[in-house]
């Protein structure tokens, strides 16, 4: 439910870059901790986009998996490996692990957030 | 012909840059501003009567209440003895920076020292959306159960302070408070945890204490 005011606001932003032009294409990252189901922004966005320049655009989904940092090592951790997983499952087993250099102080510093990557636009005169 | 126009942006783009100019109002008039999130039923509006009770003379306190429906809190705000302004989100789930915007216009905020930001009760959706203000509160009852911090992380994540409500009803409940607490500085190592009852008070001066402070620090960056 809560992906309807998120693609209105994706969709208010696409349609700035767009300048007046028409939006064929929308490429977004999608965080897998960033709480947004695809298929739902999908959804609303054919239903929102209706009467805009962006009507019958196609959207583009990367998943980013969730990253974290020990705060102690400044080691990375990439939890890529199981970005089909529940992620708050995989977070969970993470942080009760900790680091490899024993540190117990871990950081969510990626996948958290819902982005958009870029649009594709037809250019002035073409159909 | 196509063209790709690179973007890289947060999609609450918009909504972040209408935060940093609330945030900046609100730095003008150097009232601390707390965005209280937490699940329905977990004690946001109880907390905040216990806190205006126990504040209000000290510190001059104002509330925006964020409910998808009726002006109860805000009534219960208002008996209190502080302004409250209700914000009806139509069913929404989250507060977003242009109701807070509009809202203002109802709230003079001159003068004030705490603005309390009570959002729409869900544990997902508010931690998603940035309302201009200086710390992030996230309430969770002990009735809940004490493995809320893991299942919903994201509002642990991002929050200053963690308060754990109800701690009164611990020997009736399956939940322990060690645990909860375990787990939100686990999500959050940062995190400050309160144990709070807003009933029976345990907990609430170490608590306000800390709102105390931060009012004051607050107040000394402005003046």
């Amino acid at each position: 439910m809560h992906e309807m005011p998120v693609t209105q606001a994706l969709l208010d932003l696409a349609l700035k870059h767009a300048d007046g032009r028409r939006i064929t294409d929308v490429y977004l990252e999608v965080g897998r901790m960033s709480a947004i189901v695809p298929d739902s922004v999908e959804v609303f966005f054919q239903y929102l986009s209706e009467g805009t320049l962006a009507e019958g655009a196609d959207l583009h989904f990367t998943i980013r998996p969730v990253e974290m940092t020990c705060a102690d090592c400044g080691g990375e951790m990439d939890l890529s490996e199981w970005v089909t997983e529940n992620p708050q499952v995989v977070m969970q087993q993470a942080f009760k692990r900790g680091c490899q250099c024993g540190g117990r102080n871990l950081r969510v510093s990626g996948g958290v957030s819902f982005g958009l990557v870029g649009i594709e636009v037809e250019d002035d005169g073409s159909d | 012909m196509t063209t790709r126009i690179p973007i890289l942006a947060e999609i609450t783009e918009a909504n972040s840059i209408l935060a940093e100019n609330l945030r900046a109002a609100f730095a003008a008039e150097g009232v601390l501003v707390l965005n209280l999130m937490a699940s329905p039923g977990a004690g946001k509006t109880t907390l905040l009567e216990r806190s205006i009770a126990e504040l209000n003379g000290a510190l001059k306190i104002a509330v925006i209440e964020g409910d998808p429906h009726t002006s109860i809190d805000a009534e219960r705000i208002d008996a209190a003895g502080v302004k409250a302004v209700e914000i009806n989100t139509g069913g929404g789930c989250h507060l977003e920076a242009r109701m807070i915007r509009a809202a203002l216009g109802e709230l003079d905020i001159a003068g004030l020292d705490l603005l309390v930001i009570e959002n729409v009760g869900n544990l997902i959706c508010p931690t998603g959306w940035d309302l201009g203000e200086d710390l992030k509160v996230i309430l969770v009852s002990l009735t809940e159960g004490d493995d809320k911090p893991l299942k919903y992380p994201m509002g642990f994540l991002t929050a200053d302070a963690a308060v754990i409500s109800k701690v009164d009803l611990e020997p009736y409940v399956p939940a322990d408070r060690s645990t909860m607490r375990e787990n939100a500085l686990t999500i959050n190592p940062d995190l400050a945890v309160f144990e709070v009852s807003s009933i029976t008070g345990e907990g609430m001066d170490r608590f306000l204490q800390w709102i105390k402070q931060r009012v004051a620090d607050k107040r000394s960056r402005t003046s």
